[in-house]
């Protein structure tokens, strides 16, 4: 048979390729839910080691299984917010619905262009919220989740992650413990041009809203510090000044409507 | 027959090693050789993908047509490669690590070993012979990435597979992380190659 005949080379390239994505998408069908699992338990072990529900290494050592029980024992509610700070949906409580790194990244685009945002905030025991950031590094994405403390301003831990970053610069976000750890008890200065800031010599200044850089990252830093404002901008009316006076607005509402009934 | 299967086996391995000898495959050396789990994760990819396209190849060699082979070969080859990638997404131990390679598993495509395989020995052999070749040029590959991120993790993080093995008081050497000093590790690698084996060397 004539290998080369045009006919024959256009039905074989078909045949070829409609085989080969039978293949791949079968596979892909069989596997996703194994692949979703993994995504979601790397998701909620970020999440925790922030929240300091457990330390870092204890969590990448327990099962996917375990990862899910443990987040259902210690979240009480998680929301979503819009950029006016007030709430705009619920995150089912259940150990289900989690909002995947994937989704951040629109939700980085909804914060540039200020549109219809729909931010988690996921409130575990104790009052730790726990909010995610995300923004560019060097070569890629970088994300993390920072843990506030109930007073909604001091940082009670954080965890950054990257796609791509430099093995042993800008890779540190993630590798080094003392990076992280460096977040706990600093506080974010909501309403503040930046609220919070990554540079040198920090310890000098003493300043509360900031912290060390990394050396010789200077590109990765930049960027999660950039990552940082970003989403504690988009935050602000939500945990901010602004946010406590809305409440003590309500509050001063709700006490008037009390005093008329009495009356 | 025994002879020839034995040289095909072996010749990747030590005098045709497609890194230190054919110099192929390279830029992945170069990028994924800062752990040795990474390294030892990528090679075993490397070598399901080189034995399977070869195999898979060689069963199709007599029905691709001739003017498209390259196509069909990296149509097979991207199959395999998404196959590796998709697998070691799932499993609960490996998420993790295929994470940390991000797009180097899938740059596998591009890694001129497995289509320089196919095109030298799969067109032209049988099944069984071209999944030996595929899968010991895979070893030959993974062979050098593992010497090179032993070193590379030894000297740059002073661990060992993540377990700490030289004293807490070494400083970590940052120029053993970048890609340049795995450039001048399996440049020492092919030294000491060409200096045991006398009929590498040129006059």
């Amino acid at each position: 048979m004539d290998t080369n005949n045009n006919v024959y080379t256009v039905i074989y390239t078909a045949v070829v390729v409609v085989v080969v994505a039978a293949v791949l998408a079968f596979v892909a069908s069989k596997l996703g839910p194994a692949q979703d699992a993994n995504a979601k338990a790397e998701t909620l072990r970020q999440m925790m080691s922030a929240a300091g529900i457990k330390p870092t290494d204890e969590l990448y050592a327990m099962k996917n299984a375990d990862i899910l029980q443990l987040y259902a024992d210690n979240i009480e509610e998680a929301y979503t917010i819009g950029l006016d700070g007030e709430k705009n949906g619920e995150l089912s409580v259940s150990k289900d619905k989690i909002e995947l790194v994937s989704k951040l990244k629109p939700q980085h685009k909804a914060i540039l262009a200020d549109g219809d945002a729909t931010l988690p905030v996921y409130i575990f025991k104790e009052g730790i919220a726990v909010i995610p950031i995300y923004g560019a590094g060097l070569w890629g994405p970088v994300w993390g989740y920072i843990a506030l403390c109930p007073d909604n301003y001091t940082i009670a831990g954080a965890f950054f992650d990257h796609e791509s970053e430099t093995p042993g610069l800008g890779a540190k976000i993630k590798d080094e413990a003392w990076f992280r750890e460096k977040f706990t008890g600093k506080t974010v200065e909501w309403g503040e041009e930046p609220a919070f800031r990554l540079e040198k010599n920090v310890e000098a200044t003493g300043a509360t809203n900031a912290v060390d850089a990394i050396t010789g990252a200077t590109m990765t830093s930049k960027g999660l510090n950039e990552a940082l404002n970003t989403w504690f901008k988009a935050y602000e009316n939500h945990f901010g000044v602004g946010a406590f006076f809305n409440m003590l607005e309500e509050h001063a509402d709700s006490e008037t409507a009390n005093d008329n009934e009495e009356e | 027959m025994a002879q020839k299967l034995k040289e095909t086996i072996l010749n990747p391995v030590l005098k045709g090693n497609p890194i230190t000898v054919l110099v192929l495959g390279i830029c992945s050396a170069l990028a994924v050789t800062v752990q040795l789990k990474g390294a030892l994760v990528m090679a075993l990819s490397v070598i399901a993908v080189t034995g399977l396209s070869s195999l898979v190849c060689s069963l199709l060699r007599n029905t691709i047509p001739n003017r498209v082979r390259i196509i069909v070969q990296l149509v097979v080859v991207a199959m395999m490669v998404i196959l590796v990638d998709q697998i070691l997404k799932a499993g609960e131990g490996t998420y993790a690590i295929d994470k940390q390679l991000s797009v180097y598993i899938g740059l596998i495509i591009t890694n001129c070993i497995v289509m320089g395989r196919i095109e030298a020995f799969a067109l032209g052999n049988k099944p069984i012979p071209s999944l030996l070749d595929g899968l010991a040029n895979g070893v030959g590959y993974g062979l050098i990435l593992v010497i090179v991120a032993f070193f590379r993790e030894l000297l740059g993080s002073g661990t060992l597979f993540g377990f700490q093995v030289l004293p807490a008081a070494y400083v970590p050497n940052n120029l053993v992380i970048l890609p340049p000093f795995a450039l001048i590790l399996i440049g020492c690698i092919i030294w000491v190659h060409r200096a045991l084996d006398k009929d590498l060397q040129e006059n």
